[in-house]
């Protein structure tokens, strides 16, 4: 199994191609290698401040970003901007 | 004169934003502190123009800076630049540096300090009716902004409390080792803004009271 550096990597990769499924699927992958590593055994949760008139929650338990980045554009956008720092 | 002190807390993430202010500057402030449901447009309007410092959580846009329920505090065109005229404002929410912002410094406002990009971080939604005490998650992208306030209610200038959030960010983030939280550092330091006079300061007020140092408040019980 890779280490979760790796998946990280893979998921920046992914979500500088804007290419939704992989990076969901590395995502998944990245939070499990996480968990084998010994990590994350609280219940981790995603936040941020802006208004209900965007079309993503404002808390998201890490396990539903894969499923939710394929579900609101404008959610793998956040994440995106997050992770790759391109505006 | 008061500080506004304004703490939304309806949902997880004003929940564990204004826990760390409750926990960290509500007790180094006089009144007026707008905590639930105090934190509507009335209250504020009524206590805005009496103070020297307006600090915010709550959910916000690119014109919009929201309270309790998201009802609307601030919004671009539709105050009285009496709340705001020569005050240093910092509002920890997402966008308002975007529009919010400039106009409030067009309208006398002497310093705003809030973010371009939406305010992200990683909380521990186990913690929720005690949100100080999530210093693994939380603490890493808050603690910087109760750093950054603790700066400004010391007398320090708008500028230099922007440098010291900025400063505990890079920390931050050169120590964490959790790839996500790191990224949520980093992108919050990246669009953390000073718009305004950099030398505008505000009274400096006494610090934290040994007790509180020590004892956080009770913990939070309404559901979130």
């Amino acid at each position: 199994m890779a280490s979760s550096k790796e998946e990280w990597g893979r998921y920046q990769e992914a979500l500088r191609r804007g290419d939704k499924e992989a990076a969901a699927d590395a995502f998944r992958r990245y939070l499990e290698a996480k968990k084998a590593e010994g990590k994350g055994s609280s219940k981790p949760t995603l936040v941020n401040l802006s208004s209900k008139a965007k079309d993503y929650p404002n808390a998201v338990p890490l396990e539903s970003i894969p499923k939710i980045m394929q579900e609101k554009p404008e959610f793998f956008d956040l994440m995106r901007r997050i992770v790759t720092k391109e505006k | 004169m008061p500080t506004v002190l304004a703490m939304a807390d309806f949902d997880l993430p004003t929940r564990s934003a204004s826990g760390f202010m409750l926990r960290y500057i509500a007790p180094r402030v006089e009144p007026v502190q707008l905590l639930g449901m105090l934190v509507r447009r009335l209250p504020f309007r009524l206590a805005a123009p009496q103070s020297d410092i307006i600090i915010g959580t709550g959910h916000g846009d690119v014109d919009t800076f929201t309270g309790q329920n998201e009802a609307i505090l601030l919004e671009v065109g539709n105050y009285d630049p009496i709340e705001v005229k020569g005050k240093v404002i910092k509002l920890l929410s997402c966008q308002t540096g975007v529009e919010l912002g400039p106009d409030l410094v067009k309208n006398g406002c002497a310093a705003f300090m809030g973010y371009t990009d939406d305010y992200v971080w990683v909380m521990d939604s186990d913690l929720a009716s005690t949100p100080w005490a999530d210093k693994e998650f939380a603490g890493k992208c808050l603690m910087p902004v109760v750093d950054g306030l603790n700066a400004l209610l010391d007398g320090k200038s708008a500028g230099e409390a922007l440098n010291i959030e900025l400063e505990s960010y890079s920390r931050n983030a050169k120590m964490e080792e959790d790839e996500l939280v790191k990224a949520c550092i980093e992108f919050n330091r990246e669009n953390a803004i000073l718009i305004g006079d950099g030398g505008a300061s505000i009274r400096a007020r006494p610090s934290l009271a040994l007790p509180f140092k020590l004892i956080p408040p009770p913990p939070l019980l309404m559901p979130v």
